[in-house]
């Protein structure tokens, strides 16, 4: 019986230190965010105030909602083409029986895990053949193509649970491939499709290394980009805004995470691990 | 000789063709693409001029390359096996159960799910000379008599990036254990707790042998996503102070916005086969076999 109070009362210390490891930086960010001055060590002047928010939401050469619209946008459009061309490619892999299937699934896996300044050479060239930098697309077409590795491995999985007679009663049904696919094994299949869809998207939302080479200005540059370059106007940096602009733009990952904290935690053990 | 119908062969191969396409045309032609380009001289206004290999003996004596490297072999040195044991302390505080879970959960999801841009500027400010939290605390409980500038010298700044990068990745190491963790049978335990073992015995008889496979994963999966680092590094330290804390992505990148796609190719090429030497022994470690499809 001690030794099961002992146990308690360490994790609850051990609680304690993992919240506040977490949640300090950002209670921190809250708290310069509405302060007037960021001075925190004359306690004095500590002042509770909304300014640095009407100042990032008014002042339009800022460009912080610009920097958050291109993310969302960008986001949004990468992770649903990534999710559709992922499923479609899922399905074959799962359902169909085709020569090198598990070399082709390793080969796309692995590709995910090169590193992105190995491809930025290739890239800016391209796009600026194409005429794209600084457009959404620059960015889209790249963050589909590498979310896909990612979005394939969880939909594969998913899919590998699925009982194979269930599509194969709806082809002897008389089904093609593609209503068998899609009245039958995508229903089923939701929490994959979503799981797929957030990581994907939170993989675009935070994407540095591509933006910061691919976009120019407020036209196509995404929030990450925007936030590291934020300069104050005399050098100094202005933290009261840079935090408010992060805390607001933070705002879709924290709703995103309350709302979906298990099929995110689902999507990333069964892109990881396969028992 | 398997034999392979006509019509699922055309399928599959209609169903693929994105896939295909996207992953050649922005990942893979890429790569290949900056191993050939690693052979030329090829700077921005020159013309481009064949070499062969002496892009790679100018690394060889390239002392700043020699100090990129060692930094971030020593960074994965440090970094990795702290986010490996924290992340072993947050699982457990995952697994257990209290009140509030899905509250905790998703507390420590967050430093995972934002920007590691942002998370860099978050350290930014708590690294900061005259308003930042590190200063005023270790000023309040006086381990420190004056403001440290963190930034400025070479070992702090190490010791900030680490903290950092333990702050946002020790989460995806929780993740991963937790999978691991709760795969564990019960029975185990409940035996364990009829034959009288304590909570460490349990600990590290039962839970840490059976955990080992998770904690390889993750540990190989952090290694290589800790061989790429930029963004934290780019936002932080910029590479400095005098180009201590400079990764190989970002040394890289230095040469390539300087316009020397020769040079700056053959240090991605060097990165890339650190990494896909990596990312191999994962795939073989990781046992994906056949029978998963």
């Amino acid at each position: 019986m001690k030794e099961e109070k002992l146990i308690k009362i360490l994790f609850f210390i051990a609680t304690l230190f993992v919240l506040s490891f977490c949640l300090i930086p950002f209670l921190y960010m809250l708290i310069i965010s509405f302060c007037k001055s960021w001075d925190i060590f004359s306690l004095k002047e500590i002042e509770f105030t909304f300014s640095n928010y009407i100042k990032i939401l008014k002042d339009p050469s800022l460009h912080c909602l610009d920097y958050i619209k291109n993310s969302l946008i960008i986001s949004g459009i990468s992770a649903i083409f990534s999710v559709f061309v992922a499923t479609l490619g899922a399905y074959a892999i799962s359902r169909l029986d085709f020569p090198f299937k598990f070399s082709i699934l390793l080969f796309i896996l692995a590709s995910s895990m090169f590193p992105q300044i190995s491809v930025i050479g290739f890239l800016f060239k391209l796009m600026k053949i194409l005429n794209f930098i600084n457009t959404y697309q620059a960015l889209i077409l790249p963050y589909i193509s590498w979310s896909i590795p990612i979005s394939l491995w969880i939909m594969v999985s998913y899919f590998s649970k699925i009982p194979k007679d269930l599509d194969k009663s709806a082809l002897v049904d008389g089904c093609s491939w593609f209503q068998a696919f899609l009245k039958i094994i995508l229903p089923l299949t939701k929490p994959g499709l979503v799981s797929a869809g957030l990581l994907s998207f939170l993989f675009s939302f935070n994407e540095f290394l591509f933006a910061l080479i691919l976009t120019i200005d407020y036209h196509a540059r995404t929030v990450p980009v925007g936030i590291a370059m934020f300069q104050g106007l005399h050098g100094e940096l202005p933290w009261g805004s840079i935090m408010a602009f992060t805390a607001l733009s933070l705002l879709p990952v924290i709703i995103i995470v309350t709302l979906f904290q298990k099929h995110i935690m689902q999507g990333l053990t069964r892109g990881a691990i396969k028992e | 000789m398997k034999t392979y119908y006509k019509e699922d062969l055309k399928t599959s191969f209609i169903f693929l063709l994105p896939v295909f396409i996207l992953t050649l045309f922005f990942i893979f032609i890429p790569v290949i693409t900056t191993f050939i380009n690693s052979l030329f001289r090829d700077i921005i206004f020159l013309n481009k001029r064949f070499v062969l290999f002496q892009n790679y003996f100018y690394l060889l004596s390239d002392s700043g390359f020699w100090q990129s490297l060692k930094f971030t072999i020593i960074f994965i040195i440090i970094s990795v096996p702290l986010e490996i044991f924290l992340g072993i302390i947050f699982t457990l505080v995952l697994n257990y159960e209290i009140p509030y879970k899905g509250f905790i959960r998703v507390c420590v999801l967050l430093p995972w799910a934002i920007p590691a841009a942002i998370s860099a500027r978050l350290w930014e400010l708590i690294y900061n000379y005259s308003y930042g939290l590190t200063n005023f605390i270790l000023l309040k409980i006086r381990i420190i008599n004056e403001p440290v500038n963190w930034l400025e010298t070479g070992f702090s700044a190490f010791v900030a990036l680490v903290i950092a990068d333990v702050w946002k990745t020790t989460p995806f190491v929780a993740i991963i254990l937790l999978a691991g963790l709760q795969a564990i049978p019960k029975e185990i335990y409940y035996q364990a707790v009829i034959d009288r073992a304590n909570f460490l015995q349990r600990f590290f008889k039962i839970t840490l042998p059976l955990l080992k496979p998770a904690i390889i994963i993750a540990l190989l999966f952090r290694t290589i996503d800790a061989i790429r680092i930029f963004d934290l590094i780019y936002v932080l330290t910029k590479g400095g102070p005098g180009g201590t804390t400079t990764s190989l992505s970002l040394y890289a990148y230095k040469y390539y916005i300087t316009g020397d796609f020769g040079y700056a190719s053959s240090i991605s090429v060097i990165l890339f086969i650190i990494s896909f030497i990596a990312s191999i022994i994962y795939l073989k470690l990781g046992k994906f076999r056949q029978e998963v499809l």
